[in-house]
């Protein structure tokens, strides 16, 4: 059992030069955003692009992208823990920390948005439940708790290995573990007994998510662009997409960088997946363009031209060529479906989706139903710094997890079929 | 309980924007400056909208005076996660900026418009003139047109302490007060009486954006 678990936890133990370096980059990275962030609550949001009409901006785009970036992680670790998908057995626990980190940031984009950020409890002691936004705050927190308890019996079997193994730090794995430290047959197998259950109520949960958070644009009417029942359907699609494509561009880095035991056949099987799901968003997009395009109905018509043709029309295309049609032929065609070419195409669909989110939530607030001058939104430096301030923090927290915890799941002994380069 | 309303008839508006200005000092509302006003950082309780058509020499221009409509059916209110914007028994569409967190849901859902934020810290052009009637908002929450609801509840309470009924015309909005071609009525709607409840009643009354079933509480009446 120790050679096993000795060659898994070694990414744990050596920290070169590069890691210190990358460390330093992100922690500079944060402390910009943060500098940005102190003049937003000095000056006011008025240091950002938002202005009327476009009340929500870049912040806003990227809740609504993290909230479906934790998609991804759901849904591998469903496969694993509630259909028994053991091939993805080894990115499960990446996945489920993937999920529970890309949450904290959505709900953390949510408080850089506000205008009164000090009155962020208002929400849980005032919360008006007619009110789409505080559903989303409820799913929220439902499933970062769910998230939470999934990490948790995921992972007690090895934090009590690692506590064996690393008795330096034998005071951290005891607290993560809460001290609960019984590793008898009988504990691991309710660990698992738990595990089934919580993946039972993580995959209905996440399409709840997804859902809520695309209704709190789409049950706005008098919002062309937004109003549509469509909306939740697609919100459910391109987080998985986008969710998804996640996992496997932080599998493939975390492989290379940190030489984590990863069958070789993970990534084909997971862009697999990735390539069946992407024609899927391109049948939504379809549906709404032909339905738009066809009825003409004016501020419809007025939101795509914006889309498709107005400022930030680049957006979309790119979207479209760079985020949709090269990452499918990418995964598809023969010669570009090696571990490299699917990271590749992987991370151009993340980017896509993001694109994708820009799209919906930014140029609906252009079309004004009354004769007012139109709308027009420009990015400033401050949300330049304080959005990749909080991207940083996100790589910080899961380079300092994948030191503090073996991020793929600890054998015993036997060797798990296909594993290893 | 009143119903309070509002009429405004496109006719005799001349577009002369005294009803804006007057609802800046009324209301002490913020001053962006040419700067901020140039990015879309304007508050206007109450803006003359403008639609110019055709072209020369045959142009029109109309005006549209727009206040809060305080809708029957707000989609402000019925989004708002902290009931920081709710209705009042009497009909009024009103804001809490002591709880208000700033999220912005409820100016993404207002169709027409009439919500504004205080994205920079607020100024006023002097201090010693500002309403003491009127809060003064801090940095990062929404507001928006009250129907003067200091002028209300004030009238409310004087017809009380005398015990009488509230007479049509206690009480006077700002914009009603200044307005040059007395454009704009308020009053109580279910007063049949009233004289904004005889406007409403008239052949030209329509309101804004109606298909979308917010009910407004603000009547308009058809040039013509």
């Amino acid at each position: 059992m120790h050679r096993v678990a000795d060659r898994q936890l070694q990414p744990l133990l050596a920290a070169g030069p590069s890691y210190y370096a990358l460390v330093g980059v992100l922690v500079a990275l944060i402390g910009w955003g943060l500098y940005a962030y102190t003049r937003q609550l000095s000056e006011g949001l008025g240091v950002t692009g938002m202005n009327t009409p476009t009340y929500w901006g870049f912040y806003i785009v990227n809740f609504v992208f993290f909230v479906g970036l934790s998609a991804g992680g759901v849904f591998v670790a469903s496969l694993v823990h509630a259909f028994n998908v053991q091939a993805f057995k080894s990115v499960a626990r990446i996945a489920e920390l993937l999920a529970i980190s890309c949450l904290i940031l959505a709900a953390l984009f949510i408080l850089l948005d506000l205008g009164k950020p000090e009155r962020f409890y208002h929400l849980f002691i005032y919360g008006r439940l007619g009110s789409p936004l505080i559903w989303d705050v409820i799913v929220i927190a439902v499933y970062l708790l769910v998230g939470l308890a999934y990490g948790y019996f995921g992972a007690r079997a090895d934090l009590v290995r690692c506590m064996q193994a690393l008795p330096r730090r034998r005071w951290l794995y005891r607290l993560l573990a809460l001290g609960y430290t019984d590793a008898s047959e009988a504990a691991l197998r309710r660990d698992r007994r738990l595990l089934r259950g919580l993946a039972m109520v993580a995959l209905p949960l996440a399409v709840t998510l997804h859902s809520v958070t695309a209704w709190i644009l789409g049950l706005v009417k008098a919002r062309p662009g937004w109003y549509s029942p469509l909306i939740a359907p697609l919100f459910v699609v391109s987080a998985s997409v986008s969710g998804l494509a996640l996992v496997i561009v932080v599998v493939v880095l975390s492989k290379r960088l940190l030489r984590l035991p990863i069958g070789a056949r993970v990534v084909p099987q997971l862009g697999t997946i990735l390539a069946f799901l992407i024609p899927v968003l391109g049948y939504f997009l379809f549906a709404e363009l032909l339905t738009v395009t066809f009825a003409k109905e004016p501020a419809e018509l007025h939101v795509f031209a914006e889309m498709m043709a107005g400022r930030y029309a680049i957006v979309f295309w790119v979207n479209l060529i760079l985020g949709l049609l090269l990452p499918l032929a990418l995964l598809v065609y023969p010669k570009t479906r090696t571990e490299a070419g699917i990271a590749v195409a992987a991370a151009l669909v993340v980017l896509g989706v993001l694109a994708e989110r820009w799209n919906i939530v930014i140029p609906s607030q252009f079309h004004r139903d009354l004769p007012y001058p139109p709308g027009s939104y420009a990015l400033t430096w401050v949300e330049y710094s304080v959005v990749v301030g909080v991207y940083a923090l996100g790589v910080l927290v899961f380079a300092l997890l994948a030191k503090l915890f073996p991020l793929v799941e600890l054998e015993d002994g036997g060797a798990e079929p296909g594993a290893g380069d | 309980m009143p119903r309070w309303g509002m009429v405004i008839d496109l006719d005799r508006c001349t577009a002369c924007q005294a009803c804006t200005v007057a609802c800046i000092a009324e209301n002490n509302q913020p001053v962006a400056g040419p700067e901020e006003s140039r990015r879309g950082r304007d508050i206007f309780w109450n803006q003359v909208l403008a639609v110019v058509e055709g072209e020369y020499p045959r142009v029109t221009a109309r005006f549209l005076p727009r206040p809060c409509m305080h809708c029957d059916e707000p989609p402000c209110v019925a989004v708002c996660p902290v009931m920081a914007t709710y209705k009042r028994d009497d009909g009024l569409v009103v804001q809490d900026n002591e709880r208000c967190i700033g999220c912005r849901y409820c100016m993404v859902a207002c169709p027409y418009g009439v919500r504004y934020f205080n994205w920079r810290r607020p100024q006023h052009p002097t201090t010693e003139n500002l309403n003491p009637d009127v809060p003064v908002r801090p940095l990062g929450v929404v507001e928006k047109c009250t129907f003067c609801i200091h002028r209300v509840d004030a009238a409310m309470a004087r017809a009380r302490q005398e015990g009488r009924p509230l007479r049509d015309g206690d009480v006077q909005t700002a914009c009603q007060q200044t307005c040059t071609g007395s454009a704009i009525v308020f009053g109580d709607l279910d007063d049949p009486s009233s004289q904004v409840a005889r406007l409403a009643r008239d052949k030209r009354a329509f309101r804004l954006l109606e298909e979308l079933g917010t009910r407004p509480r603000v009547i308009y009446l058809k040039e013509g």
